[in-house]
């Protein structure tokens, strides 16, 4: 029997306790590493996204619309290359449900600034010929059944239908990101068929193309300083630092999470720290024999700490494998509003946290063990 | 020259205001090789003159020699050391660790040597083997009856070779047939391994396998003289 042999025999010395505690931290760092899996990308943006192009919106709320006239004033701005805008149409394609992302576009120029998507030469023409005609993702064909051809009814609680009754679209085809994960793809219809709601004359956002991404902070400040001191001044920003923000109206992610995260720790703090005093109590006769055999008041102290920390450690690795392979085996198939990133700096931190809780779990019961007098110990029990 | 020679000792324990005088001006001479029984009424400072011999407590007053060195000079760290390579502890309850199995029982003294792992085993199954319990070398505490826990006891307090045993009343939990068994085996190690006992006893069959018997009373020794049994 080595010294790791008898402390895990110690740690197990009461298995079902030992385990259901275990079992609640691997629980907790579980969740740790799928909460902040998600929150990382709330508080670094969408890294992956391209950086060549921005977003401009109304400065003080992406709710407020812009005039229709700061695409050719943005255009005109040194570095930009293409320039289309897009609204938020809020369409419902089945009673009931909250909604799926519907954009009212520029067909001539949305293709453009998002030149890598995948669409059929003949289906985009006929969009952009088509003035009832829309685009839908798989995502969105598989999600309701439809097929090309159909008439797609959609219902905005925005934008309704002045004549009454669903806006009809004519699905003409579909189209497709190259990497589905970091694209937010859209029902996209034409801009025009919203000629008879007072959205008309005004866009939600403005999306562009810059020739160099390194120019990206400098071509921001050039198009917002065009508009300063306007009715309308404008916002512009990455595309990743603009999804952020819009993720972020759901609400301040990061402290959400870290409001859970907090108050699971601090549960599993008590909870933890309930065994080791439990386990402490029980054994302070075999701890009495255990110095009255020869070992140090600190070694005794540290058998304890390292029984605890060894507790949090094991769990937390479980916790942490078990939610590296499910984070990584479910990023690629989160919807783009609700993303997950396996983050190696999140492991790093689970293994601090984890260090951390068994220091302070541990130190009272090793301080106590540190002062146990033998004789009185023994005396007692 | 004395294995344990205690010095003029007091031992005195405050509770709140109230001070109580354990030892008085004690002294008391062990040789080696000897077996002593500690006998005396309850609170007559038995078990308090064999937490000194065994460097588990300091006098108020006086001086403990074992093997001719002060205890008095030891650090708390030292003393553990000291206590793990000369004095072998049994106690009334056995005190094994319930986690762990006779033959890790008795190898837990040696964690604190620099024995390697195999090494180590095989030393807690001989002095498994000496107290006559190889076979149980896997059972846990639970699994074993009241003599067997404390054979393993003894054979833990054996097992890192120190030259003195301190036995706090060791028969003091068990039936007489195995109390006998116990005192017998003590015997054995006292002559055939060498060992020099002190046993705390209320039992006068106990003291009778001693050589010398040791009265306490009152914190003061009253008599001291060869056990009736020895001749």
């Amino acid at each position: 029997m080595g010294r790791i042999q008898f402390l895990i025999r110690c740690m197990f010395r009461h298995k079902l306790r030992t385990i259901l505690t275990m079992l609640s931290l691997v629980t907790a760092f579980l969740l740790f590493l799928m909460l902040r899996s998600v929150a990382v990308v709330f508080e670094a943006g969408w890294v992956d996204f391209e950086e060549t192009r921005l977003t401009t919106q109304s400065k003080y709320s992406m709710i407020d619309r812009l005039p229709l006239a700061h695409e050719d004033v943005i255009h005109s701005i040194d570095g930009v290359v293409e320039v289309t805008h897009a609204s938020w149409f809020g369409g419902v394609f089945k009673e009931g449900e909250t909604g799926d992302a519907t954009f009212a576009i520029d067909p001539t120029t949305y293709f453009k600034v998002y030149s890598e998507y995948v669409v059929d030469p003949d289906q985009l023409a006929e969009f952009q010929s088509t003035r009832t005609a829309a685009l839908a993702p798989e995502s969105l064909m598989e999600k309701y059944g439809w097929e090309i051809g159909q008439k797609i009814p959609v219902i905005s609680p925005i934008h309704p239908n002045p004549t009454g009754g669903p806006w009809i679209f004519d699905l003409v085809g579909t189209y497709a990101s190259p990497d589905e994960s970091n694209a937010f793809l859209a029902f996209l219809f034409h801009y025009e068929r919203m000629v008879d709601t007072f959205a008309y004359g005004t866009a939600g956002w403005y999306m562009l193309t810059i020739d160099d991404p390194d120019r990206a902070d400098e071509i921001s400040a050039a198009i917002d300083k065009k508009f300063e001191n306007s009715s309308d001044e404008t916002r512009t920003m990455t595309e990743s630092e603009s999804f952020r923000q819009f993720a972020a109206q759901l609400g301040d992610i990061s402290l959400i999470v870290t409001g859970i995260l907090s108050a699971v720790f601090f549960t599993m703090i008590l909870l933890t720290a309930n065994t080791m005093v439990q386990g402490y109590h029980e054994r302070v006769s075999e701890l009495a024999v255990m110095k009255t055999l020869g070992f140090s008041n600190a070694s005794v102290s540290v058998y304890i700490l390292a029984e605890a920390l060894l507790m949090c450690c094991i769990s937390a690795a479980i916790g942490i494998g078990v939610g590296t392979l499910v984070v990584i085996g479910i990023q690629d198939y989160m919807p783009p509003m609700i993303p997950i990133y396996f983050d190696p700096i999140t492991c790093a931190w689970a293994g601090l946290i984890a260090i951390g809780l068994g220091a302070l779990v541990g130190s009272v019961p090793a301080i106590n063990a540190n002062r146990l007098v033998i004789v009185d110990a023994l005396h007692a029990h | 020259m004395s294995l344990v020679s205690l010095q003029s000792v007091s031992k005195t324990y405050t509770k709140g205001r109230e001070r109580v005088d354990v030892l008085a001006n004690l002294s008391l001479d062990i040789q080696e090789n000897d077996f002593v029984a500690l006998m005396g009424p309850s609170g007559s400072g038995k078990t308090t003159v064999l937490n000194l011999i065994g460097g588990l407590d300091h006098p108020t007053d006086g001086e403990v020699f074992v093997g001719g060195a002060s205890l008095k000079s030891l650090s708390a760290g030292k003393l553990a050391r000291w206590r793990s390579q000369n004095i072998g502890f049994v106690f009334q309850f056995y005190n094994l660790l319930p986690a762990l199995t006779a033959q890790r029982n008795v190898e837990l003294p040696l964690l604190l040597t620099k024995l390697k792992g195999k090494e180590r085993k095989q030393n807690a199954l001989t002095a498994l083997d000496i107290v006559g319990l190889a076979d149980r070398s896997r059972h846990r505490p639970s699994q074993l009856s009241g003599g067997q826990q404390q054979r393993v006891a003894i054979a833990r307090a054996i097992v890192a070779d120190p030259a003195i045993l301190v036995c706090d009343e060791p028969t003091g939990d068990l039936d007489r047939t195995n109390a006998e068994e116990i005192l017998d085996l003590l015997e054995t190690l006292n002559r055939k391994h060498e060992k020099t006992i002190v046993m705390v006893t209320h039992d006068p069959k106990a003291a009778e396998h001693a050589k010398t018997t040791v009265y306490l009373d009152k914190g003061q020794l009253s008599v001291q003289e060869p056990s009736t049994s020895e001749n």
